[in-house]
């Protein structure tokens, strides 16, 4: 299970091919890395972006802009592999020596450490530390503490008592030994996913068991935090504990210094990008700009695939969307396009409908409403649509679509009413904060009907999307938690996924088969209309080197160089 | 932050003599050549956006609430698309069309593909729709106040001027700003009424309450001035009731107080809407108004700054020409009283 | 505080992020005293506002809002106070000008420039100053000197300062120049009728002596009562509009972002922070009364 975790992502033809060019390739590759270390590395790179993501304790931190950061930051037992594209969605050991064979039928797993690894404090990283990082996800309530470590033995009693957490028989250190053993209440196909992510990155056991807001936690990676201030700018050094022990998991980096500043505005970025002021922003670049960026500084402009998705939660519970008819209708009426026109045109989205994203574990491609439904979408079927509102009878009733207050999701809920409008339906649109938008349309004490909506993987498993999104477990009726924003719960394809989730244990690519169907199964009932796969753009100076993209936590920041 | 421009000193009062003071005033402003001018303009305007549904109908030729993302249009023979993809390097970026200056998208479209000639005069019906509507709420509501915290006096004075003189040094934006976001996120239910969120209703209100402590001061003052004036007291001398005193004398007097303020107030409130409107807290989406317009072209200011542009002369224009008409009806009713 | 009984509101699950469990949502709810009755709660921040000082955004776990504050006044007073002098002084040469030249060209001129300031709204004009400046004129000599939007420090270097605040500057106090050039040119007109004026010119000093030294004087007073008022509710958050176009980090933007963010902390420092600003001009306002008026000295 562990070896081959790669070969559900992009079809075993390509992966292999992928692993064969690694092998042959990697004695000149070291010494390539040296000789381009020498020659590229020092240096300050400047980072930008509109607003910095709050705190920058990894276990609670849960966005993407410092997800990206903390790969350089911290390291898990494990982690995702830093390299180009879709060989970043592999799992490679970090601190642990090895990927641990399961034992125990899938519910232990024995992690042995590596020797001499510090924090940046200058202590040693131990077994010891491990315990209290996984101790510490529960003090702290993180915020998958109960989606994704629930699954550890002792964790549903640092669930209702957090304060007392000690994670007994669920997590054994052997300080002798240098292991740490794991024991599962039930095998988990995505465990080291789990651990692979920031939220499960080691911390010295000393660390306070509160949110660290503002202060920097002492981590094992090539670079430290020097300050942060989220209305100003963070600044990043290399740590002077650090020496490279797995060129995949935690590479030396290239700059000496990461300047990571907060607060300007996109125009104003994108200007000192071109000025060679700035070396990179996180955020995208504004829609008018684009066509500038893409014909004056091609050079500068990277365009990478995201596994992501914008999509339409319609409300199951809620007249209209509570008749299948009028969701499919929807997703006929739905010119996606229009939308990609709306996002920056063709070379940066891709039409969509259906709910997992192309080249993901479990995806295959499958459009069921189009003028010629097949595998891809080639034009809306306006027909269809309106005699399916007629069938439902509905038409005329109040319909308002909530979007986020920003230009892009602003503009998609705007074209939508005008879509519904069109339709037959009364329909109005409301733009919220982004902040609050997203936990707004999750409850369903605030009657949303339909919204505008984006989701970004975790992990590279179909069921971060599938099972994420519309399981039963995901709804919870009158709370501000409950991602599954359609309301859609459906026994039959619930009872589906737990049985693709535990043959994915042992056997992934049956999984991957089961999990397409159910893709299809769900887009039947249609409680989303999935709009456009986006892809992201990265505008680099002219004077960034080596710029590496990795489809799981995109631009790998100290992989490039500034000089 | 316009909190100075609706000071107005509470003039002293003066018995008339003579001619009516609405004829006076009315001969005065017909030979004023200024006045006439702006009152031009603002018909000109008014109409204009009046026969919004006549021009998408006959010249735009679209509908300038849906969404044209995937048309094109004909233009001296050549068919151009409404969203121009771009075509050069890597083709990176949709651009609406431009201004043609024909009658389809004489100035352009926005990014929905939308016809902004045709969205600038529907949306100056909201805009002026509005403001005039939260100008007759504020003038009744300040009104109210005033009277009764002069004519009255004691503890209602005192609690109202309390309230009033809180809110005067609260920023007026902010005031509406936090109603504005607590109030679009939930319906409001009023017994039979319930106005939703994207309803007109939210800001005519919100901005028809945030300036009553602007006019019911003066009101008051204006007010508290007359109940001791010769005449008042001598029709109190005479037994005359309090409500006749009170409809008599001093309701036609403030009335000519309010009338000053209707051009000014209409001219504050079009601002004011366009500011929130811009920071997507006044008029929601589909409707338009000139602040919406101008927020939708903040988006497009590097390629089509038109789209941006329009509205604001719009604004411009329409609220000069009733700062200018204000400035005239004041001294043509109330020469003592000074604008600020 | 309206704010806390907005609904889609939920902080807890806000901090809790995407995706959480309900537990996690409880446990976050009893952790920062959600669970408890609002006035408790509101007490609760209170006394961290004030005692403490350590009160925390909802929206940003571990974000200190007084410092947040403490960091965003200097960018607005640095605005303010740069549009203040300009529309001081700005708003005193029109009026000065225009009553001293009353019902001629020039008076007409300025006063329909004044009546045009007073009619842009400010975030139009700011668009507009930043499409000029930024876009289509800037690589002209004209300016391009012009840096790109947002904040430097005065203590970074006083010139870029300078530089990145005089277009906001222009901006807005164009709205105030308008409204104060106005008034004052009335009051001045005003003034010249009044009796000691007309004593003053009746002993032969020359016009532009007399309206300095004695028509100003007394028309600086309503001025200053504006002045002071609008200055207060500037720096305490109004210029939100001109922080928000030119991107500058002020108080006014804070406020603005906080309460699009329900984020009750942060709404609370801000407007605590505002009325300490009213009542702080309120207070000037009154010393420079003394000053002025020799009817309050007299007594």
């Amino acid at each position: 299970m562990k070896t081959i975790r790669h070969l559900k992502i992009a079809g075993a033809a390509l992966a292999v091919g992928l692993l064969a060019q690694t092998a042959l390739s990697g004695v000149a590759q070291a010494q390539d890395r040296e000789a381009l270390m020498k020659e590229h590395s020092g240096g300050t790179m400047m980072l930008g972006a509109v607003s910095a993501a709050g705190t920058i304790d990894p276990h609670v931190n849960y966005t993407a802009e410092f997800w990206q950061v903390f790969q350089i930051l911290y390291d898990g037992l494990v982690k995702f592999k830093q390299a180009s594209r879709a060989e970043g969605y592999e799992i490679v050991p970090d601190l642990a020596e090895a990927i641990p064979e399961p034992q125990d039928g899938g519910k232990t797993y024995v992690f042995k450490l590596r020797d001499g690894i510090k924090f940046a404090d200058g202590t040693d990283m131990t077994a010891e530390d491990v315990v209290a990082s996984f101790q510490r996800i529960f003090k702290i309530n993180g915020p998958t503490s109960g989606s994704f470590y629930n699954n550890i033995v002792g964790a549903d009693k640092c669930l209702a008592e957090s304060k007392s957490c000690t994670l007994e028989g669920g997590i054994v250190a052997d300080e002798a030994a240098g292991t740490v053993t794991f024991h599962l209440v039930a095998p988990d196909s995505e465990f080291f996913d789990k651990l692979a992510v920031p939220h499960a990155s080691i911390l010295p056991a000393e660390t306070a068991a509160t949110d660290a807001g503002t202060s920097y936690i002492p981590g094992t990676g090539a670079y430290m935090i020097e300050s942060y201030d989220p209305n100003d700018k963070m600044v990043m050094k290399r740590n002077p504990a650090f020496s490279e022990w797995s060129v995949d998991a935690q590479p030396q980096g290239y700059p000496d210094e990461i300047v990571y500043r907060f607060g300007m505005n996109e125009e104003s970025m994108i200007n000192a990008i071109q000025n060679g002021q700035l070396d990179w922003m996180f955020d995208p670049p504004p829609a008018d700009r684009l066509n500038e960026l893409g014909t004056q500084y091609a050079d500068q402009v990277h365009v990478n695939p995201l596994a992501a998705f914008w999509y339409a939660p319609m409300n199951t519970n809620l007249a209209p969307f509570d008749n299948v008819k009028v969701r499919q209708a929807v997703n006929y009426a739905i010119d996606r396009n229009a939308l990609v026109n709306i996002y920056g045109g063709p070379v940066l989205a891709q039409p969509t409908c259906q709910i997992l994203p192309p080249e993901f574990p479990g995806f295959e491609a499958s459009c069921l409403y189009t003028e010629n439904p097949g595998t891809t979408w080639s034009a809306p079927d306006m027909e269809k649509a309106k005699q399916l509102v007629e069938e439902s009878g509905t038409a005329g009733q109040k319909v308002t679509v909530v979007s986020e207050d920003t230009a892009t999701s602003r503009a998609i809920g705007t074209y939508l009413q005008s879509v519904l409008a069109e339709l037959g339906y009364d329909a109005t649109m409301q733009a919220i904060s982004p902040n609050i938008q997203f936990t707004y349309i999750q409850n369903t004490d605030n009657n949303v009907q339909i919204s505008v909506s984006q989701w970004f993987m975790d992990y590279p498993q179909a069921s971060n999307f599938l099972n994420v999104l519309l399981s039963c477990a995901s709804f919870n009726e009158g709370s501000d938690a409950s991602i599954n924003i359609a309301g859609y719960c459906n026994e039959d394809i619930d009872a589906k996924m737990t049985e693709a989730m535990q043959t994915a244990v042992t056997d992934p690519e049956s999984a991957n088969k089961l999990w397409a169907e159910i893709d299809k199964a769900f887009m039947e009932q249609a409680p989303v209309a999935p709009l456009f796969t986006p892809k992201n753009v990265d505008f680099t100076s002219k004077r960034v080197g080596n710029f590496i993209f990795s489809n799981q936590f995109r631009w790998l920041i100290d992989q490039s160089w500034v000089q | 932050m316009t909190d100075a421009a609706l000071t107005v000193n509470p003039a002293e009062p003066k018995p008339r003599v003579g001619q009516s003071p609405m004829r006076r005033a009315w001969l005065i402003l017909s030979r004023d050549k200024a006045a006439i001018g702006a009152f031009v303009v603002l018909m000109v305007i008014v109409l204009a956006c009046l026969a919004a549904p006549l021009y998408a109908k006959y010249v735009a030729k679209s509908d300038p609430f849906r969404s044209n993302l995937s048309g094109s249009i004909e233009i001296d023979g050549k068919a151009e698309k409404i969203m121009q993809a771009s075509t050069t390097g890597l083709g990176l970026g949709v651009t609406p069309i431009g201004p043609t200056w024909h009658g389809q998208y004489m100035l352009g479209a926005d990014n929905q593909g939308r016809d902004v000639a045709a969205r600038l005069l529907y949306g100056g019906r909201n805009s002026l729709l509005i403001s005039s509507a939260a100008t007759l709420i504020c003038l009744v509501l300040a009104a109210t106040i005033g009277i009764s915290a002069g004519f009255f006096g004691g503890w209602v004075d005192m609690v109202l001027s309390r309230i009033l003189e809180v809110l005067w040094a609260f920023p007026v934006y902010l005031l509406a700003i936090s109603l504005s976001i607590v109030l679009l996120s939930q319906t409001i239910v009023l017994g039979p009424i319930e106005i939703s969120s994207g309803s007109l209703a939210l800001p005519i209100v919100i901005i028809g309450i945030i300036f009553v402590p602007y006019i019911a001061r003066p009101v008051r003052g204006r007010v508290l001035s007359l109940r001791e004036s010769e005449f008042v007291l001598a029709a109190r001398g005479l037994g005359i009731p309090r409500w006749r005193i009170l409809i008599k004398d001093i309701l036609p007097n403030v009335t000519t107080t309010l009338i000053v303020y209707i051009p000014i107030m209409m001219a504050l409130n079009i601002v004011t809407e366009s500011a929130l409107s811009f920071l997507s807290i006044g008029v929601q989406p589909p409707e338009a108004s000139w602040g919406t317009i101008i927020q939708d072209g903040q988006g497009l200011l590097y390629t089509r700054p038109m789209v941006a542009l329009a509205p604001g002369i719009a604004i411009v224009l329409t609220v000069l020409a009733l700062n200018v008409l204000g400035d005239s009806v004041r001294d043509a009713l109330d020469p003592r009283t000074k604008m600020r | 505080m309206i704010f806390f009984a907005t609904p889609g509101s939920d902080p807890a699950a806000r901090i809790a992020g995407r995706n959480a469990a309900q537990e996690t949502v409880q446990a976050i709810r009893k952790d920062f005293g959600f669970d408890k009755p609002l006035p408790v709660q509101y007490a609760i921040m209170m006394k961290k506002l004030f005692v403490t000082r350590d009160l925390t955004s909802f929206v940003n776990r571990g974000l200190e809002v007084v410092p947040q504050v403490m960091r965003a006044a200097p960018i607005t007073l640095s605005l303010v106070f740069g549009a203040a002098v300009l529309w001081v002084f700005g708003s005193i040469a029109v009026g000065v000008l225009a009553a001293m030249y009353r019902d001629t060209v020039i008076d007409k001129g300025l006063m329909i420039l004044a009546l045009i300031g007073v009619s842009m709204p400010v975030f139009w004009l700011g668009e507009l100053m930043n499409l000029v400046s930024q876009s289509r004129f800037h690589d002209t000599w004209l300016f391009s000197w012009v840096p790109g939007l947002g904040y430097k420090p005065f203590f970074d270097g006083p010139w870029m300062w300078f530089k990145t605040l005089v277009i906001p500057w222009f901006t807005l106090a164009a709205l105030y120049i308008g409204i104060y050039g106005r008034v004052l040119r009335a009051n001045l007109v005003e003034a010249y009728q009044e009796d000691y004026v007309r004593t003053a010119r009746a002993k032969g000093l020359s016009p532009g002596r007399v309206m300095l030294r004695h028509a100003l004087r007394m028309s600086m007073i309503p001025f200053v009562t504006m002045f002071g008022l609008d200055f207060g509710v500037l720096v305490g958050g109004a210029a939100l509009l001109t922080e928000v176009v030119f991107g500058l980090n002020g108080v006014g933007r804070l406020t603005y972002q906080a309460m699009l963010n329900l984020d009750l902390p942060m709404i609370l420092a801000t407007v605590m922070y505002a009325s300490f600003f009213v009542v702080v001009t309120n207070a000037i306002v009154d010393i420079i009364y003394v000053v002025i008026d020799p009817r309050v000295r007299g007594h």
